[in-house]
């Protein structure tokens, strides 16, 4: 259960957009058992180097039949921006498959929604309810450079729709808007599934529990170890004192477990 | 045919003795970077290592801190987690049944918010079967005494060392904290109040500010700093602590290589405890055991005991 943690080789690093990337490694053992919504911790550094110290946790975006994984990523920091000049043929180690991912369920229109580069949880979980089941497809950002990758998701339902705040993209607005017009048509029972900015989510977690319909989100925190040692990935629970932590018992949860008061 | 001399290659001696404990090498898994023990397992050959030390536990359950718990410093981390675990309880019904097959030696550590608390837990401890001992973490507040560490007083230090004692008669490992002036004070007055072992150093208190929000990077303002950083401090205090006292002494700070451990275990710790490291790479402890055993071989050093430098 606490996944592997193996050397892999760089197969692709594919510059997307000014700072958005794609990295291919190859790794069977990962691939064979990731579930949509799972994560990897990657090496960053070279040469055993101690600075950054941590990995990095990253969503899985593609499986390939042929033992490969791909991350979609933005290089923000220090740690991503080391991981961005990694090369082919170069070897990381990766540890996963991490946390639990969605929860699928078929008998429903499946409405994901995904902002910015918080699509990068969402792909696998698409082509999943892609196989028996009705799919929406919700992606809201910034501008058309922030998602290089959407083709991977319009090509998969044709209820797809894409809103940019710059209109460089698709229609120019905001993605809650688009949901809102979205709960409107549908009829049937529906559920979300969505990742992306907290105040995004947030939004989308109030817009859809007024209406009863259950909603799944994939969180990020800051993290050391992905496996449940250090208990950082704290969040706040919903109903008590205590924490959720997004590694273990995540990193998708149900939207009400999560107490979405605080700021992040 | 010319007769090549090949010198027997030896097989080394790294089993070690803490407090009457018999270990099979001298490689811990340290306390809050291990979990309860079994989130390492398939990660991590549980069988090989020296011994596991489970995370601190309470009297009662602790939520622990608000997020942000964790910030990443030039080769270290900073943790305000606030020393959450599920209680003494919890672990003794619902995972201490769990590690009943591992054959490594089972050490837990233990918290408390005064001597009181930590003398109910040691006696909890003493009947449970499987654990070998008790790790002592004495860089908890002293509620009673408006908050001070125990571990940054001697005389506190002391009478937690004797409640702990009293309560049980398994070895005592006090875990001292380096956030004090004169760690040879804190060490000999733990030891002559009847500990078994000393492990050291626990975290170093520090912070972080992020500069875009303008507020202090942590939750808890301050938090403990642990990792390569504080590789050096953890090692120059392991030295004073030895050349303190007769007890044996059990490196910790910073260790993620074989290198790192040999220096510990030169300097004249009995043993090591791999922390953080762990986080980051599972697998470190196997890989610093078999670097030791590697690095004996090469240099024909017998015993693990005879790597301790003489000064």
């Amino acid at each position: 259960m606490p996944g592997f943690d193996i050397p892999a080789n760089i197969v692709e690093q594919t510059r997307l957009a000014h700072s958005i990337f794609l990295l291919t490694v190859d790794a069977p053992a990962i691939m064979d058992s990731t579930d949509p919504g799972q994560f990897c911790m990657l090496e960053v550094q070279e040469n055993n180097s101690k600075d950054p110290l941590l990995r990095r946790p990253l969503s899985i975006y593609k499986t390939g039949s042929n033992g490969q994984i791909s991350f979609l990523y933005k290089a923000v920091g220090k740690g991503t921006r080391l991981l961005s000049k990694r090369r082919p043929g170069e070897i990381i180690r990766v540890l996963g498959p991490l946390g639990q991912g969605f929860r699928l369920i078929h008998d429903c229109t499946s409405i994901l929604v995904g902002g910015g580069l918080g699509i990068a949880s969402l792909l696998l979980l698409a082509q999943g309810i892609k196989q028996s089941g009705r799919l929406i497809i919700l992606i809201g950002a910034k501008n058309a450079a922030e998602i290089p990758t959407v083709e991977d998701f319009s090509r998969l339902t044709r209820y797809f729709h894409v809103v940019t705040e710059d209109g460089s993209l698709g229609q120019r607005g905001m993605i809650t808007d688009l949901l809102d017009q979205t709960l409107q048509e549908i009829t049937g029972t529906a559920r979300i599934y969505t990742c992306g900015p907290w105040s995004m989510m947030k939004a989308v977690y109030h817009m859809v529990s007024k209406r009863n319909i259950p909603c799944q989100v994939s969180l990020e925190a800051a993290m050391a170890c992905g496996i449940g040692l250090c208990l950082g990935c704290a969040i706040p629970k919903s109903n008590s004192r205590g924490f959720l932590h997004v590694c273990q018992e995540g990193p998708v949860f149900d939207a009400d477990q999560v107490h979405w008061g605080q700021n992040s | 045919m010319i007769n090549q001399k090949k010198s027997t290659p030896i097989s080394p001696d790294l089993s070690i003795s803490i407090g009457g404990l018999g270990l099979k090498n001298p490689v811990l898994l340290a306390s809050g970077t291990c979990g309860y023990g079994m989130e390492l397992d398939d990660l991590l050959d549980l069988d090989q290592i020296g011994g596991i030390i489970i995370k601190g536990l309470s009297i009662r359950p602790r939520p622990g801190n608000s997020p942000p718990r964790l910030v990443e410093t030039p080769c270290g981390l900073l943790n305000s987690i606030g020393l959450e675990n599920m209680g003494i309880e919890a672990f003794l019904r619902d995972k201490l049944p769990l590690l009943r097959n591992i054959k490594t030696p089972l050490i837990v550590n233990i918290l408390g918010n005064s001597v009181e608390e930590y003398f109910e837990m040691a006696r909890r401890l003493d009947g449970a079967e499987g654990i070998k001992a008790i790790e002592v973490n004495i860089s908890c507040p002293n509620v009673k005494a408006g908050g001070i560490a125990f571990g940054t007083d001697p005389e506190t230090a002391a009478s937690v060392t004797h409640a702990v004692k009293k309560a049980t008669g398994l070895p005592i490992i006090i875990k001292l904290t380096p956030n004090v002036t004169d760690i040879t004070e804190i060490a000999r007055k733990v030891a002559s109040a009847g500990a078994d072992a000393i492990s050291l150093i626990n975290t170093l208190l520090g912070m972080a500010i992020d500069i875009k929000f303008r507020r202090p990077a942590l939750a808890n303002v301050f938090g403990g700093l642990s990792g390569p950083a504080i590789k050096p401090v953890a090692l120059r205090m392991v030295w004073q602590v030895v050349r303190a006292v007769d007890i044996p002494v059990i490196g910790i700070g910073g260790i993620s290589t074989p290198d790192d451990a040999l220096e510990f275990l030169m300097a004249g710790a009995r043993a090591v405890e791999i922390g953080t490291a762990t986080l980051i790479r599972p697998g470190t402890a196997e890989e610093v055991l078999t670097g030791i055993r590697d690095y004996m071989k090469t240099n024909n050093v017998q015993n693990v005991k005879n790597l301790r430098l003489p000064a």
